[in-house]
């Protein structure tokens, strides 16, 4: 057997440093959307406790909709296919790459694309939103810490406009 | 006094002198000058040529209402901003100004013939006369009528500029910074409220800035404000657009006032969400309508004062009043007290308030009580005036060099109207004042129509000895519009102000009518003998001034103009060569030329090597989606036309997707992964369309079943290894799958392991040779690719871009949905019935497939072309005759929507859609094109390997 084959990301992992913001590619993780109708289901499987705020993370899962959790999860993390209970549990740890964006101005630097109120965005929060026409999971994991969850094809794009953002700060 | 700027007093920087040029002639002001106060300090009347007439004029205005004054200026190749108001353009060093509408130049504009030939110009005249021959008007009429009407010139070169954006939220958004503004900004500051305080000039302040007695609460005020940490404030910003739910948007401007470009944003946009919203932005004054009220000199009350105490600068060294309202008075006292001599106060009413009188006696100022101005002497300059009493008698000459306007104010309701808040006539106002909110949003200070600027009288027109038809009493300023004109348009039966508008054009242009609109209204009203609320009331849109559009489209230029998806691999087929298209907002290689090839050498390359040996694709692009639950089966049953319940796991069916009218709108292979888990596949383009049709359906029609939808086409890298080696390269590297025919058939997926890396692996053909087509997590789509590329060397592999994909699939009839449908086409249309499930009970878009017109005879049907040339390839998009000797208009019986070079064929193929198509197999059709004729004949559409032995390879 040759090598093992390497991984290749959408961005590069250097980080951007800008006045009171820095902006990062986060290292691989496991990713899986889970779905049911009823949380309990899911729960009883996984042994996990789900939030039922939508917009709330409890244990790496954000609540992302009436039926609808994101579990972040480290590298490697593997979930059972839970065949024949009503839920769905689909791996998509490859879909999106993670942008840290912290510092002291990441607030403002998201501010200039995500319409979201991030002064009234608490810690912990977690929102599938848009940033200017690019879909987004925006989730605040520090007082001064965004991450971005973003899909693959559209990283370049996103690291570029949160770059410019930062470039045009006063 | 050294020319009008006066020795003492006004906000400008009198250490801090700067020169600027306009038209070619150098002139110093200071800084705090706008264009206009430092021209008008200079002596400078004369700034720009009328848009109709070319009539030569001067400053109406002094904020950013002014309609006359408009102003090109150029700072560098693609930095040539036209249409800028003199009176809101900040003098900065080296500033370049350039007047418009004029040739050869400002003082002799030979298009001011047009002012003489005005009576054959009348409104509607471009309406009445232009209209015939039609032809005309594209190649004749409106390039010279724009030519010669006008505005400044667009810039012609690309903006070197960059654009800032950003949004923001906030408790209360204040607009305008004048004395309400502040007082609200003021209340607030104390509290946890966060603040947005937005004003459009250069500095905060608004009318207290036309007024001393301000200065010393205006500073104090603007510090406290400044130390409050609640509160923003913005300057240089203009609201310019109220949309739903308190959204406002605002352009702040960076740079254009300074002489250093720099290199940050020039202007950046402001997308604001507020939960409360104080509007405080004033009040507006009139002009008032007499013949001559245009001549340079003639300006607003108003703007005179604020030339005055604001910047310096007296209009005239004799000026004189024409006033129908109280603050035309002390706008003349303030003069007379800065040492400006008025000539006279002529006031419309025959009374005034005796305190008025008094003052102006105090002052020694003439005043002419129940009189008008009824001419205006002067072409460049006013000389001096004529007045009469209002009943015609009494004329006599005033000498004066300007003349100021107080026709009463008009309270600045654009924002408030784009909110939808309803509007209420206020009689002695003369003007519309906010009535009910619709958003959470109140009015404040003088726009709400509450300010007190004392009593006045509301005039349609000055009183005239003089025939109103024959004179020129201006009231759309930058449009040219005339009192007659109106006149004229109510005579040709116009009665709703929105009609009047329309073919006046008089509060059209871009100044929205904020000096004309009520005067227009006025002298509809009067001439329809209607009260101006039965005349109606025009509607006012965002913007409230123009705004450029690099600051509407914000960071939205360059590489962020929009998102180029790029898949995993990319990089590599950048690096190797690929010539690139764009499918969706994919970026897909089309193909990859070798050195001295053309795309039709490369693709006939890639062709012949997927046919005779393997070709690898990348097909990441194409959509996917998990379908998940127990209910995974019975829903795609219901989605797709063809049976999806007996499928096996581990096996593959093609889906055809239509929309509820039967027409197909998708299709895709999906491979069953256990009894509730699906991999579907959707084309490129139709992967978020498919998506959110089906969870649309899902969520409205059948939420009881237990099925989820996720989108994973971007969790995979998709590689197509095509041809009869396929297998071969894909041996070695596969762990936990048995590649046999047997083990592993045609239309199967298998999961296991390549290379260490978990995959899908189907085994499907849209070559129609035997094919493999390799899901790895995204991730590692770029390794595997280069691994497959080495152990494929052997074998001759060769990577083939969309161009030969398309080749390939058309040589075996598959259709791309898109190209060879268009939406109107059914399953049978395209020959694809055997994908119809006829005994399901029900599908999506079932129902319409037994529409009687659906099942007429003689529907266009997908059927293959073989031209009689085999060296000629049609056109794609060219449109088919049965009779090519038909005069024109020929019948159309269909058209080509496939057409390539088959290297394996050696000859042309062609798919098309043709009226009764299967029904003409053998005929001879034909493809009319510039200068011949191409004779084709009907065949099936499967080109290649009828028989399909070439999928085991």
């Amino acid at each position: 057997m040759a090598d093992a084959l390497l991984r290749t990301d959408p961005v590069s992992g250097r980080a951007f440093a800008g006045d009171g913001v820095k902006i990062s590619l986060a290292p691989p993780m496991a990713r899986y959307s889970l779905r049911a109708r009823q949380p309990e289901v899911l729960e009883r499987l996984l042994g996990l406790k789900l939030s039922r705020q939508i917009g709330a993370t409890l244990n790496g899962a954000a609540c992302l909709g009436p039926d609808e959790w994101l579990l972040r999860a480290p590298a490697g993390t593997s979930l059972t296919t839970a065949a024949g209970l009503p839920v769905a549990i689909t791996e998509v740890s490859e879909r999106s790459v993670c942008l840290i964006v912290e510092g002291v101005r990441a607030a403002e630097v998201l501010a200039a694309v995500c319409p979201l109120d991030l002064d009234r965005y608490a810690l912990g929060r977690a929102t599938r939103t848009v940033f200017e026409t690019v879909e987004i999971v925006l989730l605040r994991t520090g007082e001064e810490r965004f991450e971005v969850e973003v899909w693959r094809s559209f990283a370049p794009w996103l690291n570029t406009s949160l770059q410019t953002a930062a470039g045009q700060l006063r | 006094m050294s020319g009008f700027r006066l020795d003492r007093g006004g906000r400008v920087d009198r250490t801090r002198p700067i020169g600027f040029s306009f038209d070619g002639a150098t002139y110093r002001g200071f800084a705090g000058d706008t264009l206009a106060s430092a021209l008008l300090a200079n002596g400078v009347m004369l700034f720009g040529r009328s848009f109709k007439y070319h009539r030569p004029r001067g400053l109406l205005g002094a904020g950013s209402e002014e309609p006359n004054a408009l102003i090109s200026v150029s700072r560098g190749p693609g930095r040539h901003t036209p249409n800028q108001r003199a009176t809101a353009i900040e003098i900065y060093e080296g500033l370049t100004a350039t007047s418009q509408n004029r040739w050869p130049s400002l003082k002799t504009d030979l298009g001011a013939i047009n002012d003489r030939l005005g009576m054959f110009l009348p409104a509607g005249f471009y309406n009445k006369t232009f209209m015939w021959p039609r032809s005309f008007w594209d190649k004749l009429y409106e390039p010279l009528i724009r030519r010669a009407a006008g505005l400044g010139e667009a810039p012609s070169e690309e903006d070197p500029d960059h654009y800032g954006a950003t949004y923001a939220h906030c408790d209360l958004l204040i607009v305008g910074a004048g004395p309400a503004g502040i007082d609200a900004a003021l209340e607030a500051s104390g509290t946890a409220k966060r603040v947005i305080l937005i004003d459009e000039q250069d500095e905060p302040g608004g009318g207290a800035l036309d007024d001393p007695a301000l200065w010393s609460w205006l500073s104090e005020s603007l510090k406290d404000l400044a130390a409050a940490p609640n509160v923003t404030m913005l300057s240089r910003t203009t609201a310019f657009g109220y949309y739903h739910d308190n959204f406002i948007g605002a352009v702040e401007r960076l740079t254009d006032h300074s002489a250093e470009i720099g290199s940050g944003p020039r202007e950046k946009l402001w997308r604001i969400r507020a939960a409360e919203v104080i509007l405080a932005q004033g009040a507006i004054e009139r002009p008032l309508v007499f013949a001559g009220n245009d001549v340079p000199g003639v300006m607003l009350a108003s703007a005179a004062r604020t030339y005055l105490h604001r910047y310096a600068v007296a209009v005239g060294r004799s000026v004189a009043v024409m006033a129908a309202q109280d603050s035309g008075w002390r706008d003349a006292f303030a003069h007379a007290r800065a040492g400006v001599n008025i000539a006279a106060i002529v006031e419309v009413r025959e009374t005034v308030t005796p305190a008025l009188l008094d003052e102006a006696q105090a002052l020694g100022i003439a005043v002419q009580l129940g009189h008008s101005v009824i001419e205006v002497h002067g072409r460049h300059a006013v000389k001096d005036v004529t007045t009469a009493r209002n009943d015609g008698t009494a004329v006599n000459r005033l000498t004066c060099d300007a003349l100021l306007m107080a026709g009463g104010w008009t309270p600045s309701v654009h924002l408030w109207s784009h909110s939808k808040g309803t509007l209420a006539w206020d009689e002695a106002l003369g003007a519309y004042v906010p009535d009910r909110a619709n958003e959470n949003v109140r009015c404040v200070g003088a726009c709400s129509g509450t300010w007190n600027f004392g009593s006045g009288m509301v005039i349609d027109r000055l009183p005239t000895p003089r025939n109103q038809a024959k004179i020129k009493a201006f009231v759309d300023f930058q449009n040219d519009v005339t009192a007659k004109d109106i006149d004229l348009a109510v005579r040709e039966g116009f009665k709703s102000i929105e009609h009047i508008k329309r073919y006046t054009t008089t509060g059209m242009a871009t100044d929205q009518g904020k000096t004309s609109n009520l005067n227009g209204l006025q002298i509809a009203s009067k001439a329809l003998g209607r009260h101006a609320t039965e005349v109606g009331l025009t509607t006012f849109r965002p913007p409230y001034t123009p705004q450029t559009f690099g600051a509407l489209a914000g960071h939205a230029q360059g590489a962020l103009f929009q998102p180029i998806r790029k898949t995993p691999i990319d990089g590599w087929a950048e690096e190797n060569g690929a010539v690139f298209e764009l499918v969706a907002q994919w970026r897909r290689a089309r193909y990859f030329p070798q050195a001295g090839e053309d795309m039709h050498a490369a693709v006939n390359r890639e062709c012949r090597a997927v046919r005779s040996a393997v070709g690898i694709f990348d097909a990441s692009t194409l959509g996917k989606i998990e379908v998940v639950g127990p209910d995974a089966a019975e829903f795609l049953n219901r989605m797709y036309t063809n049976p999806w319940k007996a499928l096996e796991p581990g096996r593959c069916r093609y889906g055809l997707l239509l929309r509820e009218d039967g027409f197909i709108t998708d299709d895709g292979v999906s491979a069953r992964l256990a009894r509730d888990r699906f991999h579907l596949t959707t084309t490129t383009g139709g992967a978020a369309r498919v998506l959110n049709m089906m969870e649309d359906y899902l969520q409205t029609e059948w939420p009881e079943l237990d099925v989820w939808l996720t989108s994973t086409t971007e969790q995979w890298a998709v590689i197509a290894l095509q041809g009869p080696l396929a297998r071969q390269v894909l041996e070695p590297l596969v762990e936990g799958i048995d590649l046999s025919p047997e083990a592993f058939p045609h239309m199967a997926i298998r999961e296991g392991t390549i290379c260490g890396v978990p995959t899908r692996l189907f085994r499907v053909s849209f070559t129609g040779e035997l094919g493999f087509e390799i899901n790895v997590p995204a991730a590692y789509g770029r390794a595997l690719w280069e691994r497959l590329m080495d152990v494929g060397a052997a074998f001759g592999i060769t990577p083939y871009g969309t161009e030969a994909m398309h080749v390939l699939r058309a040589e075996k009839g598959f259709v791309i949905v898109g190209q060879d449908t268009d939406g109107t086409v059914t399953p049978d249309d395209a020959g694809l019935d055997w994908a119809v499930g006829k005994k399901k009970s029900d599908f999506v878009g079932k129902r319409s497939l037994s529409r009687p017109d659906i099942v007429a005879e003689g529907r266009k049907q997908l059927v293959g072309l073989l031209t009689d040339d085999p060296a000629v390839v049609l056109e794609e998009g060219a449109q088919i005759v049965a009779d090519p000797d038909q005069p024109i208009p020929m019948t159309m019986i269909g058209h080509v929507t496939s057409a390539y070079w088959s290297e394996a064929l050696g000859r042309s193929i062609a798919l098309a859609l043709v009226a009764g198509g299967r029904q003409r197999m053998g005929e001879v059709l034909y493809v009319p094109m510039p200068g011949t004729v191409i004779s084709t004949k009907v065949s099936g559409t499967v080109f290649y390997d009828p028989e399909g032995a070439r999928l085991n390879g």
